[in-house]
């Protein structure tokens, strides 16, 4: 599949991905909620269905990314250097991404409209229809970030080059206020997404992070195990199942 | 009469709201809790009765939500159930005849905008038969000081998303016990642990709705 991009400053690159460039499945929002294959109340396997339904009209996409140099600091394994600025990062981060000489910094949402859809069914009389939209619209966002990753992929091995795993601020002991450093590298308001002071992004559903690039690296899986955060959002669907603990 | 109670209390537990609801599957076209506490008050049956059997419906789900057995649309379908019972009971808690188990001021906390997880605890938290006090999104000190000042027997809830949120909790919570050092501060939210709720002073910190309702039963019988 190949998307159309637009450059709007160099290395800076807009990507237009239309809601039939997602495949969206049911069973990835079951397995956020929490149920194993085929558990699944009917009820709620259909208010999963509905929710997906309402995607196409709801969905805003848009999702860019910028190329910048990255390096390994001599003698410190406690960041990055991203476009000349230091990302201060956890080991897990750091490590996955040593060996990367560039970054792709990347931002996508899918709007507004689906939160504001849950937040409505939420406070009038639907929570449970409310609840299952908002987690589908966290896994739209997700499969949104799928795409963008698939097409910097597709892009950089065009450059000979190879692309990590992702990683955001929030999340694998990656500070979340390292956002507003990561935002700075963008233009300002890029593809909607705005962030307040306290880092979070507006709208809520929307995906930023970093993708290591270069020679050396490859891609591999996230290393949920070694992480602290038990309750991480992605630790039921990025665990292998039998190793995933709700807690 | 007491069959009819149990049948309450049961469709707390699996969600059943009324007739016209088709969750759960097995109990379509059966009456759900709007029919059954109608017909409770009609046949006599006191509503402190009917409190008590939802309860322990409310108290079932919960244990198996804590088991995995169950997760949160399960939860709040109960909520829901939970709900219309209340809606029937309501002029009882208007005119004194029952009372609500206390009262719970919930927010989050400055800075942070998410209300997800904020508004399951409130919906839970509700249904188990306190009074809550909802004050939203992005909630300053100074508006908890003052829902504090307006009921000051109250429990207090705090919700954070976010990290850098938690400093604005930390804040929240010391200003809360240094103006009003009895008030019980629970908070939650997912970069939240016991250890960083111990840190910042709160009296409790719930992983989940079912341990905000534990907390708050607990302190009653304080």
């Amino acid at each position: 599949m190949s998307l159309r991009e637009v450059e709007i400053e160099k290395d800076v690159f807009e990507v237009a991905i239309d809601f039939t460039d997602l495949s969206l499945e049911r069973g990835e929002v079951e397995l956020t909620l929490g149920y194993s294959d085929g558990e699944i109340p009917v009820h709620f396997a259909a208010m999963i269905d509905e929710a997906i339904l309402q995607l196409p009209k709801r969905c805003e996409i848009r999702a860019g990314y910028r190329v910048l140099d990255m390096e390994k600091p001599a003698g410190r394994h406690d960041g990055l250097i991203v476009g000349g600025k230091f990302f201060a990062m956890d080991k897990i981060v750091a490590g996955q991404l040593k060996k990367a000489s560039k970054a792709a910094l990347f931002v996508c949402t899918i709007g507004p409209d689906m939160e504001n859809w849950s937040r409505h069914l939420l406070k009038h009389g639907d929570p449970a229809l409310g609840y299952i939209a908002d987690v589908t619209a966290s896994v739209a966002a997700e499969t949104v970030t799928n795409v963008l990753h698939d097409h910097i992929a597709e892009r950089m091995r065009d450059r000979g080059l190879n692309v990590t795993n992702r990683y955001s601020p929030g999340y694998c002991n990656w500070s979340v206020s390292e956002q507003h450093l990561l935002f700075s590298m963008f233009p300002e308001n890029f593809c909607g997404v705005t962030l307040s002071e306290s880092a979070l992004m507006s709208p809520i559903k929307s995906v930023s992070g970093v993708i290591g690039v270069g020679e050396k690296v490859e891609w591999k899986d996230y290393i949920c195990d070694r992480c602290g955060v038990k309750d991480c959002t992605y630790r039921a669907t990025r665990l292998p199942k039998g190793q995933v603990k709700i807690e | 009469m007491e069959e009819l109670v149990g049948k309450i209390g049961e469709c707390i537990e699996r969600g059943k709201v009324n007739k016209s609801s088709p969750y759960p599957k097995d109990m379509q076209g059966q009456d759900g809790t709007d029919e059954l506490t109608r017909q409770a008050l009609d046949s006599g049956v006191g509503p402190e009765e009917i409190l008590q059997a939802c309860n322990a419906g409310m108290k079932r789900i919960g244990d198996r939500f804590s088991r995995n057995e169950v997760f949160v649309p399960e939860l709040l379908m109960a909520a829901k159930a939970m709900n219309a019972v209340m809606a029937h009971l309501k002029p009882y808690f208007q005119t004194g005849t029952v009372k609500a188990k206390g009262r719970f001021v919930i927010g989050t906390v400055a800075g942070d905008l998410h209300d997800i997880g904020k508004n399951l605890v409130a919906m839970v938290i509700e249904g188990n038969g306190w009074e809550v006090v909802d004050l939203g999104v992005d909630v300053k000190s100074a508006k908890f000081l003052d829902a504090i000042r307006q009921g000051p027997e109250c429990t207090v809830g705090l919700s954070a998303l976010l990290t850098t949120t938690m400093a604005n909790m930390s804040k929240t919570v010391q200003e809360i016990k240094t103006q009003f050092p009895s008030i019980r501060v629970i908070v939650g939210g997912a970069p939240l642990t016991q250890r960083a709720a111990d840190q910042m002073g709160a009296d409790g910190y719930a992983p989940n709705p079912q341990g905000a309702v534990a907390f708050l039963n607990a302190g009653r019988q304080k």
